[in-house]
């Protein structure tokens, strides 16, 4: 089902959150809605699960509003992102969810044992669900929304709150998960990697505006200022009077490249298997991981330092 | 000591003899058991609206709620008295030292009690379960049942603490109720009656009698209470 907004605002305290003239979210994509804390990331799923009416616009799920008439189950399943359970077991709660979206007593059984099977959450279903890990947690978090099978599924941060090595199984298990469970995703993330890594589509929100949407691809390709650039990863640099906006692993040391900088190094950080090059061009912050062999500058020097890609900017 | 032991033998006989204190037991619990389900009835939309909703006022509110929890129940009987006595604005209804009266007034006693300890247990519920209910598309209704069930511990230590403090109060019984013989005498009264005439024995039996009453309500509630309760 597409999920489309069309004039949405909401304001809160005076102050407009979200401003969104129109935007669509196509049915069978993943989107990830990526943006700094703040942006309105959150506002912009929950509007979407009708748990906010925007002051003006329309939000449409398959072409109806997101809020349905009392006790009929949404077309949309949400996972927070604090993860909330009833008290009970986390099998309760994965089948008061099933229950509410009126699934029937035998087909619940079928669908908890399945979800959790794929989500590997069997050990844990008939512990408490309150006194899960963070990484159980969140498997069940994510595990309740996808066994719903809705046409529309919304994550707010899916891999807040775990620890790097649940976090990198998750990430690995979540791509499968969406397509086994669902159809349309929505996700919010404030992490470059997460947002590549799940989604195939990129919208990204600053201040409540969307200053981007498309295929990832296209969005990392085309940074169209320098705000959009930098939580791309890029690295904005001053050149010519304007900037450029150079993307990851786009610096070299040494002339080899142009156009050229001057780096004052700050630090040299051996992260084992290579080292990094921390410093400054003029104020801008920049990171430059070398290659293992490649000669170490000294702490305090300036070195020439080339970009072999770049964007400019408007 | 030997009072005591006294008291124990005499409470016996006073149940095993049959007859009025079995008549003021049960008009005690008919009188606190029906003001503590209207003071239910009340008080726990109340005090959920409070815990959920945000209105101007509503600091105000719930302090005033956190004052009547601890307000002496001998005010509210006065209160209650010049409302409803012959001369009082609502004189006319002639309710003055019957039952009713003092269901009126236990109820209001027990209301703010059971406010308070909803609004708190509501609020110790996680925020965003409200939340959650709605976008699994839970009915009002069902959702209203299923965070009851969420702050049962709450919710019945509320009817505990409502019962509870109009079950041994006697300010307010006395003043509305007149303690009429046959009518209106529960519990407390009758000790307060038995005490005066310097029937000792006979007080503390009952005031044995009253304990054993309360605990045996609240034993009941808190088997309910603690079931499935980890």
């Amino acid at each position: 089902m597409d999920v489309t907004l069309e004039g949405v605002t909401i304001v809160r305290g005076g102050r407009p959150v979200l401003e969104i003239p129109a935007l669509s979210f196509l049915s069978g994509t993943t989107t990830a809605v990526f943006g700094p804390n703040g942006s309105g990331k959150t506002t912009l799923l929950r509007v979407v699960g009708g748990l906010e009416r925007p002051r003006s616009g329309t939000v449409r799920i398959g072409g109806e509003a997101p809020d349905r008439p009392d006790g009929t189950a949404p077309r949309h399943a949400f996972a927070f992102q604090e993860q909330v359970f009833l008290g009970g077991t986390v099998r309760r709660n994965l089948d008061l969810a099933l229950e509410l979206h009126h699934v029937p007593p035998d087909e619940r059984l079928v669908r908890v044992a399945e979800v959790s099977g794929e989500c590997g959450i069997s050990a844990v279903l008939d512990r408490s669900a309150r006194q899960l890990s963070c990484g159980e947690a969140q498997r069940v978090n994510l595990a309740r929304a996808l066994a719903l099978r809705a046409p529309v599924t919304l994550l707010d941060e899916p891999l807040s709150g775990i620890d790097r090595l649940a976090r990198t199984h998750l990430l690995d298990d979540l791509p499968r998960l969406f397509a086994t469970f669902a159809t349309t995703t929505i996700l919010v993330t404030h992490d470059r990697e997460e947002a590549f890594r799940l989604a195939d589509q990129l919208v990204i929100l600053v201040d409540g505006r969307v200053r981007a949407a498309g295929s990832k691809g296209a969005v990392y390709r085309d940074p169209r200022d320098a705000v959009v650039a930098a939580l791309l990863g890029y690295t904005i640099l001053p050149h010519a009077g304007g900037c450029i906006a150079v993307p990851p692993g786009g610096l070299r040391l040494g002339a080899a490249a142009a156009p050229t900088f001057t780096l004052h190094v700050e630090r040299v950080v051996d992260m084992g298997d290579h080292p990094h090059v921390v410093g400054r061009v003029g104020d801008v912050r920049v990171d430059i991981r070398l290659g293992p062999s490649e000669a170490l500058p000294a702490q305090g020097e300036r070195v020439r330092v080339g970009a072999t890609a770049f964007a400019a900017l408007a | 000591m030997s009072d005591l032991a006294q008291g124990f033998a005499q409470a016996l006989r006073l149940l095993t003899g049959g007859g009025e204190v079995w008549a003021i037991i049960l008009r005690t619990l008919a009188i606190s058991g029906l003001a503590s389900l209207l003071a239910m009835l009340v008080g726990v939309p109340c005090g959920y609206a409070i815990a959920r909703r945000s209105f101007p006022g509503r600091t105000a509110v719930l302090a005033l709620v956190n004052t009547g929890m601890g307000m002496p129940p001998v005010v509210i009987g006065l209160v209650v008295w010049l409302l409803l006595t012959r001369s009082g604005p609502l004189g006319g209804l002639d309710l003055i030292y019957t039952r009713r009266a003092m269901v009126l007034a236990q109820f209001l006693i027990a209301t703010p009690l059971v406010v308070g300890f909803t609004a708190a247990s509501v609020q110790a519920l996680p925020p965003q379960l409200p939340d959650l209910l709605v976008s699994l598309g839970a009915s009002r209704l069902r959702m209203l049942w299923i965070l009851s069930r969420e702050a049962k511990l709450g919710l019945l230590a509320a009817v505990m603490a409502g019962f509870g403090a109009i079950v041994s109060e006697v300010g307010a019984s006395m003043t509305v109720g007149g303690n009429l013989r046959d009518s209106t005498r529960v519990l407390t009264t009758a000790i307060v009656t038995e005490t005066g005439r310097g029937n000792l024995p006979v007080a503390l039996a009952l005031g044995i009698v009253l304990l054993l009453l309360a605990f045996l309500v609240n034993l009941g509630l808190t088997l309910l209470q603690q079931r499935h309760a980890r």
